[in-house]
């Protein structure tokens, strides 16, 4: 990541991070303002409900009292006094009084606890109330009533019928069921549910709400398990769905009966709908917000990056192209900061090394002329010594024994024209060197160059007083044409396989061998002889170097000159002891060859 | 002084009252106006099964005579038949027609058309006319024949394609199945002309709109449910009940499968505290029911115990706990029957057995009432048996011992818990006279006249 990126980056985070703090910020404190309304409604609805549940008692309670003095509870307590109780007489009382009084239970009993006559389940007369008792609370109260088809909550009230010798009682009462819930008037959002606590744990069935049975009843199972372990008022969130706006904080009251066994759960449902709304439209506005602060923040983090950065990377860039080579590049000085200062360190820089580099090249260049001048002087020194000699010698036969002179003459002028001639031929191989012709470049194949080579030097891997050297010919298939001058490898390649087969005195194996890569072929001209060190490979180019006892020092001078005229280049590995190997790579130019091959290849010419 | 005076006026005028009852005479002429709760849709006396309905048993009376009539005791009376006379071995019996005898149409009522009407009742029976008799082959001795012979399901009827006319003091005028019925009277019945010209039917009335109708003046003769007899009665209305002629009882699906589960029938016999449904539930519309006949047809029905015993009821059940509790289907629109059902299952309960009311049709035990269909003690156990599905028991002899014994092993196999036996009850307006109803139930409506309505 380049310090630009980096640079906005850290623009773009800091101002989402912002936006996100203030967005949780905000959160928080619209979350506990909720917690807290929440609260107090449900404390609201809990303090309704129970003067719900304490008017309805008051209701219940007077219509048992009025139940305790009509002519029909008379009637029947009189009979009970009477001790000619019929069962029969009073089978439907309880039942049409409940009705008329419009309650769901009704049940007179005698002073045992056994019924009379019951509204609610008529066939128990002569049956024991179970929970009768003469003790009961003068207020309403919630109680566990017991029915043929199981068992229901009801709010209870017990009155005695004051007339005779032995008291009846009334027993009337309100079923706590949808119905009461839906009578109860409450705030929007909210909703009462009803847990009737008729068995041990948890059943579905016994969860009510005003429209009926409780969809996804075990939802709260949890909560009113805790209920009915602790006793104790509790809350928690509900997710019905897996929309929040659906999740209702539900408060769970125990409600008990006389002896406070608990007979009912009044659950509280507040809808936490407007808060999730609420909550989702912050976050929005967030989102909206730091979405926009973000782009803002790129295209800002990005003006103000580039102006700390392009510097810098006009910089990096100068500093790259120094590295290629080019010295001469400059950077523009924009500001007087740090920056401005390290640009003009660097023009400072590149300046002084450019020239450096000026000085270096002219003192290399003296170098080399001065070296190829010793070394042409030291050439042209052998034959102009014996030169001198041989015209001394005249001289001194001219002065000393002319008698001699004649034989002198004529041994020494043979041995001047030798000389001469080799001084011709060192000149004309200097010129030779010096003015190297072009590549005429034509079709060739590699292969068969090398195998003129190899033909070429057949007869002299044989020689019988000469170690025997095997020619290994390794080319690879197919190898295709390069645009090169048939004449000039061919010269080029059979410098080096004499070369090669020099080294090997002691015979040995000469290896050619080509191969594709890509682009370009490589040849590669490889003998087994003594090798040689890294400091002959690093001079072996040089002209009039050789580690020959009559070498010219020319010919590989002559080689890294054709093969660097086409194009291509030349090296050598070697290792004392290790045989040397020529590695020629030259590019296959496919623009540059002729449209079909000509006569006259390198295999002609090798022949 | 004030007192004797007091005295006299009462006596003076029960006197005249008594007088002036005795100068009212029967007359002829008016329309009866019957309502029930039955709803028959055929009138034809072959389509009365087992468990039919009293009321539609005593149409059929009303239109259809048998060759034998039973009395008041169950004994075989001549009607159609003048006499008849079993061949030795009683397989083979020869009835003999009474003369003179026609069908509401005017078709004599001759032996061939009495045969063939028996064939269609009895498709199993030999029957055959011969000269002014009719003769009946069974396959097997037949004591009971002739009190089989009573029943309304033997009604001699002549079937002409869908009319249907019989030879009984009413015929039919107008009919609208389960609806209406009007009869007429028949003016030349062998047995006399009926009083009333006329009697209109209102079928399946219930017992609440009947009660109406009777207090509105809109019914003469209306059926009243067994519970509700007392209150009716003790409303100032007029209420004739019969002898006890249905049976209300529990039936389980299946033989008990172990030792045990004849235990827990055995005890749940033991736990019902019958009383308490008939004079509770029941209103006193019944009596409490130990046999599966009534005690007034058997004279032994006391000697099978009726009242709780929930200690033995404990003790018979032993330590062996039910394993599951029993399902106890009623009819759901019989209130008696759910009343009943769930004292039942009450009662059950203290003796640590359970009984789950279902109102489906399916269910371990069947509360069920079954009409007694004849005053013959035999006919009627066995008609009783087959109604609840239990094989009827073969009668060894003729004797009152055989009836016992056959009764005994009905309830000895543990299928059946007879709870009550309920009378029929019906009420009759003002206007009524001369109104009597059989032991069995049955309406005597062509000895009924109308005279003027009583204030």
């Amino acid at each position: 990541m380049n310090f630009r990126k980096k640079l906005l980056t850290v623009f773009a985070l800091t101002v989402f991070l912002s936006v996100a703090a203030v967005t949780a910020i905000v959160s928080a404190v619209t979350r506990r303002a909720f917690e807290r309304d929440d609260d107090e409604r449900a404390a609201a609805l809990v303090a309704q409900f129970r003067r719900e549940f304490s008017r309805r008692g008051e209701e219940v309670t007077a219509r048992v009292e009025a139940i305790a003095a009509s002519d029909a509870a008379t009637r029947m307590a009189l009979a009970v006094s009477h001790g000619s109780l019929d069962y029969g007489a009073f089978l439907n009382d309880a039942k049409n009084i409940a009705a008329d009084q419009q309650l769901d239970f009704l049940e007179f009993v005698d002073n045992d606890g056994t019924i009379i006559s019951s509204a609610q389940w008529p066939e128990k007369f002569g049956y024991k109330e179970s929970f009768f008792s003469r003790s009961a609370p003068k207020d309403a109260f919630l109680r566990q009533e017991t029915l043929p088809d199981g068992a229901a909550l009801g709010l209870s009230a017990i009155r005695e019928v004051d007339v005779g010798d032995q008291p009846l009682f009334a027993v009337g009462g309100r079923r706590l069921d949808k119905n009461f819930l839906a009578g109860l008037e409450l705030p929007a959002g909210t909703r009462a549910m009803l847990y009737q606590n008729l068995g041990s744990g948890f059943s579905p069935q016994l969860l009510l709400d005003p429209s009926g049975a409780l969809q996804q009843p075990d939802k709260l199972a949890a909560l009113i398990e805790q209920v009915q372990q602790q006793h104790q008022e509790t809350g928690a969130l509900i997710h019905w769905s897996s929309d929040d706006l659906d999740d209702e904080t539900v408060h769970a009251i125990p409600l008990t009966g006389q002896d406070n066994q608990l007979l009912g759960i009044l659950l509280v449902g507040n809808s936490r709908r407007s808060y999730i709304g609420l909550r989702r439209h912050i976050r929005s506005a967030a989102l909206v917000a730091g979405a926009t602060g973000i782009v803002l923040a790129i295209l800002f983090s990005g003006w103000a990056a580039g102006r700390v950065t392009r510097p810098v990377e006009q910089l990096a860039q100068a500093a790259r192209e120094v590295t290629q080579g080019n010295w001469s590049v400059q950077v523009p000085v924009t500001s007087a900061d740090e920056i401005g200062q390290l640009a003009q360190a660097f023009n400072r820089m590149t300046g002084e090394l450019l020239e450096q580099r000026d000085r270096l090249v002219q003192t290399e260049r003296v170098a080399a002329w001065r070296e190829l001048a010793r070394r042409l002087a030291h050439e042209l020194k052998n034959p102009l010594f014996p030169l001198q000699l041989t015209v001394e010698n005249l001289v001194r036969a001219r002065q000393q024994s002319p008698e001699q002179f004649e034989e002198v003459f004529r041994e020494s002028s043979s041995t001047l024209l030798a000389e001469i001639a080799n001084l011709k031929n060192i000149v004309s191989r200097f010129s030779e060197f010096a003015k190297m012709p072009q590549p005429r470049l034509q079709r060739v194949n590699l292969n068969e160059a090398l195998q003129s080579v190899a033909r070429l030097f057949q007869a002299q891997l044989q020689l019988p007083d000469h170690p025997p050297i095997s020619l290994h010919l390794d080319l690879a298939q197919p190898m295709e044409d390069i645009a090169a001058d048939p004449e000039l490898l061919h010269r080029a390649f059979s410098n080096l396989a004499l070369n090669a087969m020099d080294a090997m005195p002691q015979g040995g194996t000469l290896t050619l061998r080509t191969r594709q890569d890509g682009e370009r072929a490589i040849v590669e001209i490889a003998d087994t002889g003594a090798g040689l060190t890294p400091e002959e490979c690093e001079r072996l180019f040089t002209p009039y170097y050789t580690s020959k006892a009559h070498g010219t020092g020319l010919g590989l001078a002559i080689v890294q000159s054709v093969i660097s005229d086409h194009g291509g280049k030349i090296s050598v590995q070697s290792q004392p002891g290790s045989g040397t190997t020529f590695v020629i790579e030259l590019p296959r130019n496919p623009d540059k060859l002729p449209a079909s091959r000509t006569d006259g290849g390198p295999a002609s010419a090798a022949s | 002084m004030k007192r004797s005076g007091l005295v006299l006026l009462v006596a003076s005028s029960l006197l005249f009252s008594a007088a002036a009852r005795a100068v009212v005479r029967p007359h002829y002429g008016g329309t009866l106006r019957v309502a029930t709760a039955a709803a028959p849709a055929s009138l034809d006396p072959v389509d009365l099964n087992q468990s039919g309905s009293l009321a539609a048993r005593n149409l059929s009376y009303l239109i259809f005579d048998t060759l034998v009539t039973l009395d008041d005791q169950g004994r075989p009376r001549p009607a159609l038949a003048a006499s008849w006379q079993p061949e030795p071995g009683n397989q083979r019996w020869r009835f003999t027609l009474r003369r003179g005898v026609s069908f509401q149409d005017g078709t004599p009522c001759t032996a061939d058309r009495v045969a063939a009407s028996l064939r269609v009742a009895n498709p199993g029976w030999k029957v055959f006319a011969s000269e002014d008799s009719v003769v009946i082959e069974r396959d097997s001795p037949s004591l009971d024949l002739p009190a089989e012979l009573a029943s309304a399901r033997n009604g001699i009827a002549k079937r002409d394609g869908s009319a249907l006319s019989g030879t009984g003091p009413f015929a039919v005028t107008a009919w609208a199945p389960a609806k209406k019925l009007t009869l007429a009277a028949y003016n030349d019945c062998w047995r006399g002309r009926p009083f009333v010209d006329s009697i209109e039917v209102a079928m399946g009335q219930g017992y609440r709109e009947q009660m109406l109708a009777l207090d509105l003046g809109k019914a003469d003769v209306i059926e009243i449910a067994p519970e509700q007899a007392r209150r009716a009665a003790a409303g100032g209305r007029r209420v004739e009940s019969s002898s006890p002629t249905e049976l209300m009882a529990l039936v389980f699906a299946h033989d008990p499968q172990s030792p045990a589960e004849e235990h827990w029938r055995e005890a749940l016999a033991f736990s019902i505290d019958r009383g308490s449904l008939n004079n509770v539930l029941l209103q006193g519309g019944g009596e409490p029911a130990g046999g599966l006949l009534p005690n007034w047809m058997t004279g032994y029905a006391f000697l099978f115990p009726a009242s709780a015993d929930l200690a033995k009821a404990r003790q018979v059940r032993g330590d062996s706990r039910q394993s599951s509790a029993w399902t106890l289907s009623y009819d759901p629109g019989d209130p008696v029957a759910r009343m009943v059902a769930e004292r039942t299952a009450l009662n059950a309960h203290d003796a640590g057995l359970s009984l789950q009311l279902t109102s489906s049709a399916v269910a371990d035990v069947r509360l069920v009432r079954v009409p007694i269909i004849s005053l013959d003690s035999r006919i009627a156990l066995a008609a009783l048996a087959a109604a609840i599905g239990l094989t009827p028991p073969p009668f060894v002899g003729g004797s009152e011992q055989d009836l016992y014994s056959a009764e005994s092993a009905l309830l000895q196999s543990h299928r059946v818990i007879p709870l009550l036996h309920l009378r029929a009850s019906c009420g009759a307006g003002g206007a009524v006279r001369n109104w009597s109803q059989g032991p069995d139930g049955t309406w005597r409506l062509d000895e009924v006249w109308q005279g003027p309505e009583k204030p």
